[in-house]
Order: C-alpha cells, then structure tokens, then sequence
C-alpha cells in the first residue's frame, strides 16, 4: 500500500515534477536503466489474433499461439495490395520462413516485444540496448553528432535525443530480412522506425514505434505498447544462444547420414 | 573494423607498456568510479604471439631495433593488405588454407595493426611466456577438439563454436584475430557492461557484490562479478559451459574462472589484464597481459556471423560430394 501510494503522490505532483519515483540519471534524464519485457503477444501478431494450433501436434498446448491483442494503432497494418499478398505468403510458410526459427536477429522494433527481456543500460553519450533472445545488441548514439548507416544490417542505425522525458530513437540502415512477428508481417530495406520510451512509473515504460516504408505500406504506421521492468532482486539477463538450436533445421540436408 | 585511420598512427608513442610511471591521473565517473567508457580495439595485437618464443626469454618487450623490425613487418602486411592481397608474413603465415587453392578470407575482411606493439608474447604468466602443460584430461580434450581444417565434417557438430557463429567465449572474443576487434565499455552506477565486436557479445558485469548464480545456470560467456580495487576493475567470470569453447588451444572445463583487471593507464589505453585458472585443464593458472587502444575513427560494426553464415552450409555440402565422391570409387573398385 504504501508504494502505492507514493506513486499517487508523485503522479499528483506531475505537473511540478516528473511522474518518477525511481529517480533519474546524474544528467538529470528519467532512468531506463534496467531489464525491461513486453507482455503483449505483439511478437505472434502485431495485430488482434485469436488463439492457434501449433505447427507440431507432438507439442500440444505448449506449441501452440496464444490469442492476443494487437498494438497497432487503428488496428491495421496499411499494406500496398502487392506487399499485402507478400504478407500472405508470409504467413502461410511462418513456421519456415520466420527469422526467429532460423535464429536470426530480430531486428527493431520486434527486438523489444519478443518474449525474451532486454537491458538497457544508459550512459549521456551512448545507450546499450542488449537483448537475451541471439544475444542480440545495439548501441544508440546520444551525442549531438548522428552516425551515419554505413551499411544495412539487422540491428539497424540508431541516433537518440531526449524530447522532454522521452528518450526518441530514429533508426535507419535496416536489411530487407527482419520481420516484425511471427505472422508474416515485413518491411524493405527502405524501412524507417522512430522509437519513443516514457518511463509511466519507475517499473513501467510506455513504448512506440512509428513505422516508415513507402515501399511496403501506403502510410506510416504506429505500434504502441507497455514494457515491464524485471523487478526481482536477483535479476540479470541469462544467454539464450540459439543457433545450436537452428542448426539442424538449416544444415540438415547436408549432414552426413547414417548408414 | 577500421576506418580510416592508420594515418594517426604515428601520434601512438612507443613505449607504451611502460604504465605506471607517468603522472598520469585516471578519469573519474560523475559518481566516483574509475572511467574506462569508450571504444577500444587490439587490432596492434595482430602480429603479437600468444606464446613467446623461446629466444626471448623470460623478457617480455622487444628491443628498440627488434621494434624497428617488427614495425616493417607490419608496413609491409598493411600495404599488401591495403593493395587487395593477403599477407603471408607474421601472424599471417600461421593461416593456412588446408591445402586448397582458397583463402581463409579475402584481404578486405582482415584487420592488421595500425602501431608495432612491442610485446614478445600475450603470455605474461609464468615468466617465459608459456602456456603452462596440460592435466591429462586437458591433453585429451585437445586432441578431440573439431579441427578448422577438417575437410569432411560429418555436421556442425565437427566444426567449432567460432565456425558455428555460436561464441568465441570470452578470451575469444577480446583477444587480437584477423578482425572483429573492437570491444565498447560502458558504465552507470552499480554496473559495468561490455559489448564486443566478435560475434556482437555483451556482458553485463554487477558490482553489487550478489553472489554468482548456482551451478545450474550455466552460459558461454559466464556469470561476471565486479568491483574496483584503486582504479582496476576487477572481474571474477564463472559458471561457464564446459568442454566446447577453447583458450590457449585447448576447450575449456566447467570449471573454468577468469579474473580480469581492467586499468586506464592513459588517455587512450585500458591496461588489460586476465587470469586464466582451470586446474582440470592447466596443471597452473596462467596470464595474458597486452593494451587495448582508443583508436579515432575505430567503430563497431554488427557481425551477423550466423545470419551470413553460408560457409557452414557450403563446407558441409563440399563434406557430402566428397562421400559421393569416395562411395562411387569403392562401388567401381567393387565391380572389378
């Protein structure tokens, strides 16, 4: 009750004093620091979707898709007819076709809503985003000096600046082969995701994507969505390497057989 | 990877291992830690041995005139380099192809030192530079490790963690290789994390005294623990997956515990210190000492090993035809 209470208490100061009870950074920037997890099932679907059968009966309830919500923002992805039919075939051929079985990156902004936690751990000059899923990282640069997408990559390129308490990413440099979920939905090379991170409390944040891609999608679009801290005393993020896992998958046919 | 930038080489003062004697005052964080943020590669490391050669002794630097000739060696890799060839002289000349007319990489993905270090050996302990013998068990589990020039893997699971784009460990991962050698450290309150640049690792390093996870928890990178002796970070590593990332040669146990000191000794060099003890693998602990350098210029680039890993699949698709190969002899020598 009684951190209950100091959370009413700092949420009715809010107009003299940040919402914050968990204090700030020494440069005065609300404290992102910390293991943080969504608990949408934004990484099966992006948008509303009702509860599924896995690929495998062997797995029973444990294989299957949860149902779930969706975060889009007006609920729909605005797909161009063509990328609406790649979108599709995405689905259709999920359980092979999906990065995350092959153990890829996850890319941005799926990175932030898999079912796996990521640390942020913040510093004025640069912002280390670390992902248990791949062991997956990225570094967002802080200072006044963007850098520049020398190459694409999975990760992205991304450049912060604090608007007010929300710590703005603007990421650009992105591959062709990340995809936002499980179900199917992409992006080009030609994508563009402007991230938002508010902290609501010191254990909740507030999380936006704004997706850019004029060859995909007809008009930029938003996801929006709560990520969680972890708050055990014992918290820290564990490894979750799997390419041991995607090996077989993707090197089967050519293993030497039994004879 | 580089960018640009050996032309600074020449503001890189020889003689800087001599640490310690300099009025040289180490940066402090805003909350009172000693400050070792920044990015740092050991690309100077190439060309370095891990072990020294037995003619030096138990002296771990090169003298100015074996400098001198050490800086030649590494003229001439960067500008065979630079001109599109691969280097065949120093580090270089240990790289062999497996007797296939290929090359291990093509020269633009290799790094080379940009500054002659004047380190005789990575081994700084025992005193000769040597890697001390291995227990039996240690013996045993060299010889059974895959090997990278194994033409015919009959899997994956004959090629090693590197080749798998699973892990380097974390010796491997920091220490000099033909690239990848940028590591970045960043530090808040209670918390030092470090992300390298080979196979995008990071450690996340508590300096709040918890205590290390059970030994039911085990990872390839270990459970880090940190404080600050003076101006070292120090850095106990346990609970490491055994038997399948090496150090020194050899595939590490369980049992493996790394002690690292990290000291800023300049502006721009991090003294990098690691103590490698697992008694069922070394018959004693032995160290690797060497600089890593704030280099203008150096940044991290993402190495999406895995995701472009087609070696893998080529390697062991090349591994079947030769079966093929092989299995349509014998039916022919059969048939006579």
């Amino acid at each position: 009750m009684a951190a209950f209470a100091m959370v009413l208490a700092a949420v009715g100061l809010s107009a003299a004093t940040p919402a914050v009870s968990k204090g700030r950074t020494f440069d005065g920037h609300p404290d992102l620091s910390g293991i943080w997890q969504s608990m949408s099932t934004a990484n099966w679907d992006l948008q509303d979707h009702p509860a599924q059968a896995g690929p495998f009966f062997q797995l029973g309830a444990v294989g299957a898709t949860p149902s779930g919500q969706g975060v889009v923002e007006g609920g729909e992805v605005p797909y161009k007819p063509d990328a609406l039919k790649q979108k599709q075939e995405n689905f259709k051929n999920r359980w092979k076709d999906d990065p995350e079985v092959k153990c890829y990156m996850a890319g941005i902004p799926r990175a932030n809503y898999m079912p796996y936690p990521f640390q942020i751990v913040q510093t004025p000059q640069s912002i280390l985003m670390t992902y248990e899923y791949a062991s997956a990282n990225r570094v967002i640069n802080m200072s006044k000096t963007p850098v520049e997408a020398s190459v694409d990559t999975w990760m992205g390129t991304a450049n912060g600046h604090w608007e007010g308490d929300t710590l703005v990413v603007d990421n650009t440099g992105f591959n062709d082969e990340s995809w936002f979920d499980r179900a199917g939905d992409f992006h080009s090379d030609q994508l563009h995701v402007l991230e938002r991170f508010t902290l609501i409390d010191s254990d909740h944040m507030n999380y936006e994507a704004t997706i850019e891609d004029s060859q995909v999608f007809t008009r930029p679009w938003k996801i929006s969505l709560p990520l969680y801290r972890n708050i055990a005393k014992n918290a820290q993020l564990t490894e979750f390497k799997c390419v041991e896992f995607a090996e077989e998958l993707l090197y089967g046919d050519v293993r030497r057989k039994a004879k | 990877m580089k960018a640009q930038s050996w032309l600074l080489a020449s503001s890189f003062a020889v003689g800087s291992l001599a640490f310690g004697q300099s009025a040289f005052e180490a940066p402090k964080t805003p909350w009172g830690d000693p400050d070792l943020q920044g990015v740092y590669t050991t690309d100077d490391l190439n060309g370095v041995p891990m072990q020294r050669d037995a003619k030096y002794g138990t002296r771990r630097f090169l003298t100015e005139q074996e400098l001198a000739e050490r800086a030649k060696e590494v003229k001439a890799e960067r500008t065979t380099i630079d001109t599109g060839v691969r280097p065949t002289t120093g580090f270089w000349a240990l790289v062999k192809d497996g007797g296939v007319d290929a090359a291990a990489a093509p020269a633009q993905w290799i790094e080379y030192a940009r500054h002659a270090t004047e380190l005789t050996s990575l081994v700084v302990d025992p005193p000769n530079g040597r890697i001390p013998p291995l227990t039996p068990e240690g013996e045993k589990r060299r010889a059974a490790q895959p090997k990278y020039y194994d033409m015919r893997p009959a899997s994956w699971e004959d090629l090693s963690t590197y080749d798998r784009c699973i892990t380097r460990g974390v010796t491997g991962s920091f220490f000099p290789s033909i690239y990848g050698n940028g590591s970045q450290i960043f530090q808040m309150p209670g918390e030092v994390a470090i992300r390298y640049e080979m196979i995008h690792e990071t450690r996340i390093i508590p300096l709040d005294g918890r205590p290390h996870v059970s030994a039911g928890l085990r990872s390839y990178m270990g459970d880090p623990r940190g404080h600050f002796e003076g101006n070292t970070l120090v850095v106990e590593t346990t609970n490491f997956i055994g038997g399948k990332v090496d150090v020194g040669g050899v595939p590490y146990s369980e049992d493996l515990k790394l002690t690292e000191r990290f000291t800023r000794v300049a502006p721009d060099i991090i003294d990098y210190k690691i103590t490698i003890d697992d008694p069922q693998t070394f018959t004693a602990p032995w160290t690797v000492e060497f600089p890593i350098r704030h280099e203008p210029g150096y940044q991290i680039f993402e190495y999406a090993c895995h995701e472009g890993n087609h070696a893998m699949h080529n390697r062991l698709s090349a591994a079947r035809a030769l079966d093929r190969q092989e299995a349509a002899k014998a039916a022919q020598a059969d048939s006579k």
